[in-house]
């Protein structure tokens, strides 16, 4: 049965829970003028490596990346794979820390960080004990009840739009791209590389048809755009890189009359937390069918308990949110290893693994 | 599986009892255990802020308006000392306007507004406000007439209750914005308590960078609006030999720079309606009478703006094509003061009322 649509839902929640927070402020960080380059480099980046991952995936169906990866060998399967688990387990702590933060921060300002990141981990670990099956039935579930009302709030993000702070188009900085190798723009790379790593551990339990999905892909171009282009057009450069959370303040200066709800903000900041969420329970997902494979002793529930632990635990030992920020940044080498080297050997195994059964059928 | 399903049971209380905490209600306050004050006043003595809170007190049978002051050496330590002292929680989520003494302004806003914007709670859309007078009489006078249970100043400023089109309308947000940008300065509406009403409209201020320069009157502030975006629908203008009500509205702007001139070419449709008629005029002496009256208007306003080299029309956006990063900054004391621009108004009379004009 094709699951497609189950998947491009997953694949669009997953995406826009992380791009909403972090990833304005760092693209307007790491340029003046001209964001739009930042963008689209990054997410040219984010396509190229979507399609090499499933093309690679392609030649060797039904199999997962795990599988794969093991027909070449135990040993280069858990050299490879080993990074990838480090960064799935990475990106647990920083998002869980990170956004019971944000949470802190835009709206429950006296609850305490400790019982959000509870909050998180056990409905994240819950779902993906249920198994990923299920997993993209809530998909589906959360796309369907949040979209209409991250569409609404992402058209009404537009009140205050000055169009002239588009310009100017262009400057040096932005036409050598030599801004490709400083700390702000490797770190945006962080919305990218999230969202699409599950394509490859999702066959033969979830099928779907590779096309469909690199055009879905597509669809988040405009939102990458929006969250980075709205405070830009509401504040100006000079005032938008001053906040930490950029898209949030711009939703902020929303006033609409006759809504009965003051801010609009929350709306927003609920639906993404579901999404979040929900990336949570896959990467935690993933990151146990690692596990799994190369320590055959773990049984699912008490592993999953015992990561959602760690987890928690690391949480816990994360005092501020400069903490937080150097965190992503120590985590950019795994992410980079996870953005390009497991898609392009993905891709190579792929391909030789087709060519060896071309050989001997 | 079946421990699988056992630890699925203890998850479940575990995950309830969690939502259950988490539902917001963490160290919650009741409605009536907090303060929420429509409308905060600041003004400065020496280095002392002085802090004025108009809280709405809400029992069954009546309402009644509280007015809290305190001082101290921030806003944010006068908040503090205030909710101290205070039987209930204080709690800004609510509040609507925010009013300057003059001199505060003058002094600077930057510190205050920023204060602002940082703080959680104080929502960014808070409207700015500028007191001519001192704050004591306008607070006393928004707390006796006690009718709109303190919402007046709000409503004032409110586009669906009581907004007209010369009045300025500017938010926190957009007075924070300005302090930084290159291109655009910011007007604050100026109030003061009225003879007979609550309040009353003076005009606005200008401020640059944060701080106050100048101020412009009503009539003024309606161009501000125009050049805003903001409609000038129902706005009456009277002349010497007509009154007309504007209709309806369109302003395009083209920019040039030549040889660092900077010149803008304006051209205002109008749509108006006559109302009252002196004598005889023709529709085409009245059309004549509202060019040059608005431009005439115009003209002095922009000149006293480019003397402070205060670009409160946003005009520099215009140009942001045409100059680079580096140019942009020096936008308000290079090309800004020696701007020219072509302020055309183009009237249609869409109707001349319940009479003919011969």
């Amino acid at each position: 049965m094709d699951r497609s649509i189950q998947v491009i839902a997953m694949c669009l929640i997953t995406n826009l829970g992380l791009i909403f927070f972090l990833y304005p402020a760092d693209i307007i960080a790491s340029l003046s003028t001209g964001h739009w380059s930042a963008v689209l480099l990054g997410f040219v980046i984010h396509i190229g490596m979507v399609s090499v991952y499933i093309k690679g995936l392609s030649k060797c169906a039904p199999k997962n990346v795990i599988d794969l990866f093991q027909s070449a060998g135990n040993v280069f399967a858990f050299l490879m794979l080993l990074p990838l688990a480090v960064y799935f387990v990475m990106m647990l702590i920083i998002t869980v820390r990170a956004y019971a933060e944000i949470v802190t921060m835009v709206f429950l300002a006296q609850t305490p960080l400790w019982t959000i990141m509870l909050l998180f981990l056990a409905l994240s670990t819950l779902v993906s004990l249920w198994g990923i099956e299920s997993l993209f039935r809530t998909s589906m579930l959360i796309a369907l009840l949040f979209f209409p009302f991250l569409i609404i709030v992402v058209i009404l993000s537009f009140q205050n739009v000055d169009w002239h702070y588009m310009l100017p188009f262009v400057d040096r900085k932005t036409a050598t791209f030599s801004y490709v190798f400083h700390r702000p723009f490797l770190q945006s790379l962080f919305a990218f590389v999230g969202g699409f790593l599950f394509l490859g551990f999702i066959p033969p339990y979830v099928p779907y048809q590779s096309r469909k999905i690199i055009m879905a892909s597509l669809l988040l171009l405009p939102f990458f755009l929006i969250s980075v282009y709205v405070p830009l057009l509401t504040f100006g450069e000079n005032t938008a890189s001053k906040f930490p959370f950029p898209f949030i303040m711009a939703v902020d200066t929303v006033d609409i009359s006759w809504l009965m709800f003051d801010r609009i903000t929350i709306f927003f900041m609920i639906s993404l937390l579901c999404f979040v969420v929900l990336f949570l329970s896959l990467v935690m997902w993933m990151t146990l069918q690692l596990l799994k494979r190369s320590m055959h002793f773990f049984n699912a529930p008490i592993a999953s308990v015992l990561l959602a632990a760690t987890v928690f635990i690391v949480c816990l030992l994360v005092p501020s949110w400069s903490n937080v920020e150097q965190m992503i940044w120590w985590n950019t080498y795994l992410r980079l290893y996870a953005a390009f080297v497991i898609p392009l050997v993905t891709f190579a195994l792929g391909v030789s693994r087709r060519r060896k059964e071309v050989i001997r059928p | 599986m079946r421990k699988c399903r056992l630890l699925r049971m203890a998850l479940f209380p575990l995950m309830f009892a969690a939502t259950m905490a988490l539902s917001g209600c963490w160290d919650i306050k009741d409605i009536n255990h907090r303060s929420l004050p429509i409308v905060m006043g600041v003004k400065q003595t020496g280095q002392k802020y002085k802090v004025l809170l108009l809280i709405p007190e809400v029992s069954r049978s009546e309402m009644n308006i509280k007015i809290i002051s305190e001082s101290g050496i921030t806003i944010n330590a006068i908040l503090d000392e205030i909710n101290k002292s205070l039987e209930s929680k204080l709690d800004l989520l609510h509040l609507k306007v925010i009013i300057f003494e003059r001199p505060v302004a003058e002094m600077g806003l930057a510190q205050s507004i920023e204060s602002f914007m940082r703080s959680r709670d104080i929502p960014n859309k808070t409207f700015a406000a500028i007191s001519d007078g001192t704050l004591e009489p306008l607070f006393d006078k928004l707390g006796a007439s006690s009718q709109g249970g303190g919402t007046q100043l709000y409503n004032f400023f409110e586009k669906n209750a009581g907004w007209s089109p010369e009045v300025v309308q500017t938010r926190i947000w957009e007075v924070y914005r300005s302090i930084d940008s290159y291109t655009r300065d910011v007007a604050i509406p100026s109030i003061k308590p009225g003879r007979t009403t609550t309040i009353e409209s003076t005009g606005a201020a200008v401020i640059k960078n944060g701080r106050m320069v100048g101020s412009i009157d009503s009539e003024e502030s309606l161009l501000y609006n125009l050049f805003k975006g903001i409609g000038t629908q129902g706005k009456i203008e009277v002349m010497d030999r007509a009154t007309v009500k504007i209709v309806a509205d369109r302003l395009t702007l083209s920019s040039t720079l030549r040889e660092d001139q900077a010149t803008i070419n304006a051209q205002l449709n109008l749509k108006v309606t006559v109302l009252e008629t002196v004598g005889d005029p023709s529709n085409v002496e009245i059309k004549q009478e509202i060019d040059e009256q608005l431009s005439s208007r115009f003209d002095t306003m922009l000149r006293a703006a480019q003397a402070k080299e205060a670009d409160i029309l946003g005009m520099g956006q215009f140009f942001r094509n045409k100059l680079s990063r580096e140019e942009l900054q020096h936008w308000r004391s290079k090309y800004y003061p020696s701007m020219k621009i072509k302020f055309k108004v183009h009237v249609i009379i869409q109707d001349e009322g319940q009479l003919k004009i011969r």
